[in-house]
């Protein structure tokens, strides 16, 4: 097994180039054509939170500054990780016509799909951050923490986007319940409200999401202006790691049965 | 100095009978105990054995479904074997779909870029190529142009200068010598047999038996997934094609 890692890395390493193309393709063709081209993959972020903010800050009846700032703050890891894990969904699907021609690691397609929606997610980041500070966020040291905060989070979505990218390949099904799924998880993750509010039956199903503790990486720099609790931190890196042990373990088990069933 | 050392490959495929198996499927049969499986094994090769040297120029025959396509697919690491092994010593080049990987929406150049990533050269080997890649394929005016809105040869013409651009060690063909007009038939026959000259070791498919007799030395004669014969291409290509019943 061990071996196998160590050749999966390296293998992976040697086609560096390759994962560079295949980002480039991804981020280059998406708005290829259209006249706003990449500012698209900032727009549609910052409006959709924008109705939300309003119509969430009305609804709670809450400050509109206020419950924006706290909204992006949680909208942007959780876009991320929602993205990656749908997208994953496709990533051998679309490229069976490859994956049946030429052998290049496949670790590298659904490596690609996270490492561009990373770039998106950075991109939209300094957009919501120019609004965070033009609303009054805070610009404090703990802003420092978010580059780990990020790296958490990348390698959390990953563990996820290996498994979610062999497992439908199986199961075409998959996408679809993904999809819905990803929609129950979004509101039972504490983006649109404290962790603390909601109470009663549905407690224990926010503190065993294992989506909260990377919220709360987020929020606590850009909201609170301070670094996230150590709880926080303790949580999100140990699922991170055990997300990308299971995801790993699975891709290595199962990747060299994805061609047969492509 | 390459080698390959292929011992009892085995490779398996499911085949589906309909369609592929959904999650109602599989919940389905958990509740159905005899249910008729939805697939069935077809084994595309079986006990497959052969050792190829340094200079040794392979051709492999057989009849539509033999495996021979699978075999070089498998040699290219696309297959898994599912029993037995397979070891390769020396860079290895994919040259079985030519083409693979080229995206429509990208221009020439781009596609140079992004096929060449995925054939293995570096950024700077595409770099170096780039221009007799182009002249080759006689794109220059269009390289800049979508792939989408080239003609047929046109695609081909890239396809093939590009694949052929550099040289392996190992040569793995698929019955690629068409494509493009006379002009560039002549020319890229010319580059075909430049790059088998230098190849280490050479392994092609063809259903051309004079083109086989005439570029290899030993002959792979395939049946059903199974290694019939193999030696000199003047013994065993009449022997194939008289048709010899074989068990």
């Amino acid at each position: 097994m061990s071996t196998r890692v160590i050749t999966f890395f390296s293998e992976l390493y040697d086609s560096r180039n390759v994962l560079h193309q295949l980002v480039a393709q991804q981020l280059i063709l998406r708005y290829r054509r259209t006249v706003l081209g990449y500012l698209w993959t900032l727009i549609n972020p910052l409006l959709m939170m924008s109705v939300m903010a309003v119509v969430f800050s009305a609804l709670f009846k809450a400050d509109l500054q206020t419950f924006a700032l706290f909204l992006f703050a949680g909208m942007i890891p959780w876009n991320f990780f929602s993205s990656v894990v749908t997208q994953s969904g496709t990533a051998f699907i679309n490229n069976e016509g490859l994956i049946k021609k030429i052998y290049i690691p496949k670790a590298l397609f659904p490596l690609s799909i996270a490492s561009a929606l990373l770039i998106d997610s950075l991109f939209s980041f300094i957009a919501l951050f120019a609004i965070i500070i033009a609303l009054g966020g805070t610009i404090s040291w703990a802003l420092l923490f978010l580059p780990v905060s990020y790296a958490l989070l990348f390698v959390f979505a990953m563990g996820f986007g290996m498994i979610m990218s062999v497992a439908t390949v199986f199961f075409r099904d998959l996408q679809y319940v993904m999809a819905i799924a990803m929609q129950a998880l979004f509101f039972l993750t504490p983006i649109l409200y404290k962790p603390d509010a909601l109470a009663g039956r549905t407690k224990w199903l926010i503190e065993i999401n294992p989506v909260t503790p990377f919220i709360a990486l987020f929020r606590a720099p850009l909201i609170d202006a301070s670094l996230p609790s150590s709880d926080a931190i303790l949580q999100a890196t140990m699922i991170a790691v055990i997300t990308i042990i299971v995801g790993l373990t699975f891709f290595l088990r199962q990747e060299k049965k994805v061609v047969f069933r492509l | 100095m390459s080698s390959i050392h292929v011992e009892d490959l085995s490779i398996k495929f499911l085949l589906y009978h309909d369609r592929s198996p959904s999650l109602k499927d599989y919940v389905a049969n958990v509740f159905k105990r005899n249910a008729r499986s939805s697939s069935s094994d077809f084994w595309a090769l079986r006990n497959v054995s052969f050792n190829i040297e340094a200079g040794d120029r392979v051709g492999i025959v057989g009849h539509n479904g033999a495996g021979k396509s699978t075999l070089l697919k498998a040699l290219c690491r696309v297959y898994e074997s599912s029993e037995g092994n397979i070891s390769v010593v020396g860079r290895i080049a994919p040259l079985l779909e030519i083409g693979a990987g080229f995206h429509p929406e990208f221009t020439g150049r781009e596609n140079i870029y992004l096929n060449g990533s995925i054939l293995g050269y570096s950024k700077q080997q595409l770099k170096d190529i780039e221009p007799e890649v182009i002249a080759f394929a006689e794109l220059k005016e269009f390289i800049d142009t979508p792939v989408k809105y080239y003609s047929t040869g046109m695609y081909m013409r890239l396809a093939f200068s590009l694949a052929t651009a550099m040289h392996p060690d190992i040569l793995v063909l698929d019955e690629i010598f068409a494509g493009g007009d006379a002009a560039f038939m002549t020319k890229a026959k010319t580059r075909m047999y430049d790059l088998i000259d230098k190849a280490n070791i050479m392994i092609m498919v063809s259903h051309d038996h004079q083109l086989v007799s005439s570029l290899c030395n030993r002959v792979i004669w395939m049946d059903h997934g199974r290694l019939v014969r193999d030696g000199p291409p003047e013994e065993i290509i009449p022997e194939y094609l008289g048709g010899g019943a074989h068990a």
